[in-house]
């Protein structure tokens, strides 16, 4: 497709493992390995998966906040992993990112108007009465009074803040916004107001999502497309109706089996996986979830399986297909 | 199966307040609920809603300032109120126990698996120490724990978190007790971990016919495990009856918002609603029901009068004055999955 806005190829992380006065590397921690897809501009791709399978890490090193090992990282057209930092500059305003934990991700010594704002003001953009305007467009349109804008961050709630942090990723109009597991911390009253949000922003905006969350229920509201990660791998993506309607990866399918439904009487197979995830400093050979899959072949141990298109954008990394 | 003779548990009336430099928190405003042998109750709630201070009240283990000030905590027919600290201890662990959220935090990090398991046999049984080693082990071969031979002697940081659970889990059963308390013991888990856990929560609670208070904000969870549900909201139960009940005609305005609020696996939702607002500074409540600021059904009246929580239906009660709005509103959803395919 043409329409591609960001294309990651063949991205790998490690980081290394040190030990010793000298620091000496013993090993690595293999937390993204060899990953490519395609992020279509104006959709949301759902990136799911456990903690510690490296999605987090995609997103950081999509963003260069970590150095990417080895790998592409075509930003329309630009490969942002063989620029200098310098001039990753420019390209920062077009991505965004949006944290976890509302508590950890505003500073409480600035107010919120300097929050919102810093972006603004580290691009040299307006002057001061416009960009106090502008904060105040954009606290409106994340549904908090303007008036707030002198206030600090411990004077709002978990919700409210998440709002924040959404204001200042929108400041200055990205193209791409990484929402790495934006909504996870919030409780259930508060979080469908904020997916709701998102998606509000995302048409009003022509938003294009990047949207990380171990929670496959807000993966499924919210996603175009799905992605499922293990140990560093992306095991299967494909568009959420196919995704949902024929999971085809032993471990998606299990993912999938292992979500809580609340409808007391939703009966289903649940595929209880195994084990621990083993850890990414020394995962198994051949296909990583061999040692937990119960559809294990003698090639999976021996082989990796690649990411495959086993149908029309339906890609799986599984030898079964 | 609900009579007197099986209850088990009976709260009546609970109220605790955290005594603090602001003003007096009352987390736990007026609580009744029952227990029943062998059956799951499961309180609901969002953080700050006082379920957690609910089950410390129940065993007793709250701190400074916190402090319950009025109610009784029956069990078998006796208050756990009036019992001093002595009497306490001789029933935790033992007749009620407790897991916790965090394995790693209320896990003790510098004593062995095996050791904090054995602690309770030796304490409460009086049981020789190779008597009690053996049985450690036996309980950690019954939770799924992997060569429990050598896991006794390891510390807590040498399992994962699902591990660490089990053990936990493992713990909370090592004496056998009539009632387990679990506070989101699910919560900082992963999902594959998590259903693992879950049946093995399932499994073990039949084959020790203990009952269990499932603690969790986790709509999910709760379905899957509970028998009964109490959904709590600024201190009080606001709704209070069987899991279908819930699920499929809630009748309070905070039940059927947070039904119609979650995302689903099983159905395919165009838009999600929300409940306006935000949860209440537990410092200053509302006047009048709780949940007013917030309810789409509030009057003049709910400002200014607190609704009882009244037995609309057999073992279905509410805190409400519009009920039958919200039995309205309610019966034109749909709170059944429409996918029933087989996972």
């Amino acid at each position: 497709m043409d329409n591609t806005l960001v294309s990651i190829k063949k991205l790998i992380k490690y980081f290394p493992i040190k030990k010793g006065v000298f620091k000496k590397t013993i090993g690595w921690v293999k937390a993204v390995d060899d990953i490519s897809f395609d992020i279509y501009a104006g959709e949301t791709l759902g990136l799911v998966g456990e903690s510690g399978c490296g999605k987090s890490t995609t997103a950081m090193t999509v963003l260069r906040l970590e150095e990417p090992t080895s790998g592409d990282i075509l930003f329309q057209g630009k490969n942002l992993a063989k620029i200098k930092k310098s001039q990753m500059r420019k390209y920062r305003k077009d991505l965004q990112i949006i944290f976890q934990d509302p508590y950890s991700s505003l500073d409480p010594r600035m107010k919120v108007k300097h929050i919102i704002s810093e972006g603004l003001a580290a691009h040299n953009l307006y002057n001061s009465k416009q960009r106090n305007q502008k904060v105040g467009e954009l606290l409106d349109k994340v549904g908090i009074v303007p008036d707030y804008m002198d206030r600090f961050p411990h004077e709002f709630s978990g919700g409210q803040r998440q709002r924040i942090g959404i204001a200042r990723a929108l400041a200055l109009n990205p193209k791409l916004v990484i929402c790495d597991e934006a909504v996870s911390a919030l409780d259930v009253s508060i979080r469908s107001q904020i997916i709701n949000l998102f998606k509000d922003l995302q048409k009003e905006f022509n938003l294009t999502y990047l949207f990380i969350a171990h929670d496959l229920s807000v993966i499924k509201y919210i996603s175009d497309r799905v992605a499922v990660m293990y140990l560093g791998k992306i095991v299967e993506i494909a568009p959420k109706s196919i995704f949902f309607n024929k999971t085809l990866h032993p471990y998606a399918q299990a993912l999938v089996s292992a979500v809580p439904v609340p409808n007391p009487d939703f009966k289903k197979k649940r595929i209880i996986l195994q084990g621990d995830v083993p850890s990414p400093a020394n995962p198994p050979k051949g296909c990583r979830f061999h040692p937990r899959c119960s559809k294990v072949m003698d090639i999976c141990s021996k082989e990796k399986p690649p990411l495959r298109e086993i149908e029309k954008n339906h890609f799986v990394a599984c030898h079964l297909y | 199966m609900q009579n007197d003779k099986n209850k088990i548990l009976q709260v009546k009336d609970l109220k605790t307040y955290f005594f603090t430099e602001n003003g007096i928190v009352k987390a736990v405003d007026g609580v009744n609920f029952e227990v029943y042998q062998g059956e799951t109750l499961g309180l609901v709630g969002e953080s700050g809603c006082g379920k957690s201070i609910t089950a410390f009240s129940i065993m007793r283990l709250l701190d400074y300032p916190g402090k319950t000030v009025g109610g009784q905590i029956l069990f078998k027919s006796e208050d756990l109120l009036v019992k001093n600290e002595k009497q306490m201890r001789q029933i935790r662990g033992k007749d009620i126990s407790m897991i916790f959220q965090e394995p790693m935090t209320s896990l003790n990090p510098v004593l062995t698996i095996g050791f904090q398991i054995t602690e309770a046999l030796e304490v409460h049984f009086k049981m020789e120490k190779t008597k009690a080693r053996k049985r450690a082990i036996e309980l950690l071969e019954r939770v799924g724990i992997p060569i429990p031979e050598q896991r006794i002697y390891e510390y807590p940081h040498q399992l994962s978190g699902g591990m660490r659970q089990r053990a936990m889990i493992a713990m909370a059963l090592s004496c056998d007790p009539v009632l387990l308390i679990a506070d989101e013991p699910t919560t900082s888990l992963d999902v594959t971990i998590q259903a693992q856990i879950l049946e093995l929560m399932k499994l073990l609670l039949e084959q020790f016919s203990s009952s269990m208070i499932m603690i969790t904000h986790d709509l999910g969870v709760i379905a899957e495990i509970a028998d009964r549900i109490a959904v709590m909201y600024a201190g009080k139960i606001v709704e209070y009856a069987d899991t279908r009940s819930i699920f499929y005609s809630p009748l309070h305005p905070y039940t059927f918002g947070l039904l119609t609020s979650i995302p689903r696996l099983d159905m395919d939702i165009e838009k999600l609603e929300s409940i306006p607002g935000i949860v209440p500074d537990p410092l200053h409540f509302p006047e009048g029901c709780k949940f007013h600021p917030r309810c789409v059904f509030a009057t003049e009246k709910c400002r200014k009068e607190e609704p009882p929580l009244a037995e609309i239906k057999k073992n279905h009660s509410v805190r409400c004055w519009h009920i039958e709005k919200v039995e309205q509103e309610a019966k034109k959803i749909s709170f059944t999955g429409r996918l029933t395919t087989d996972g």
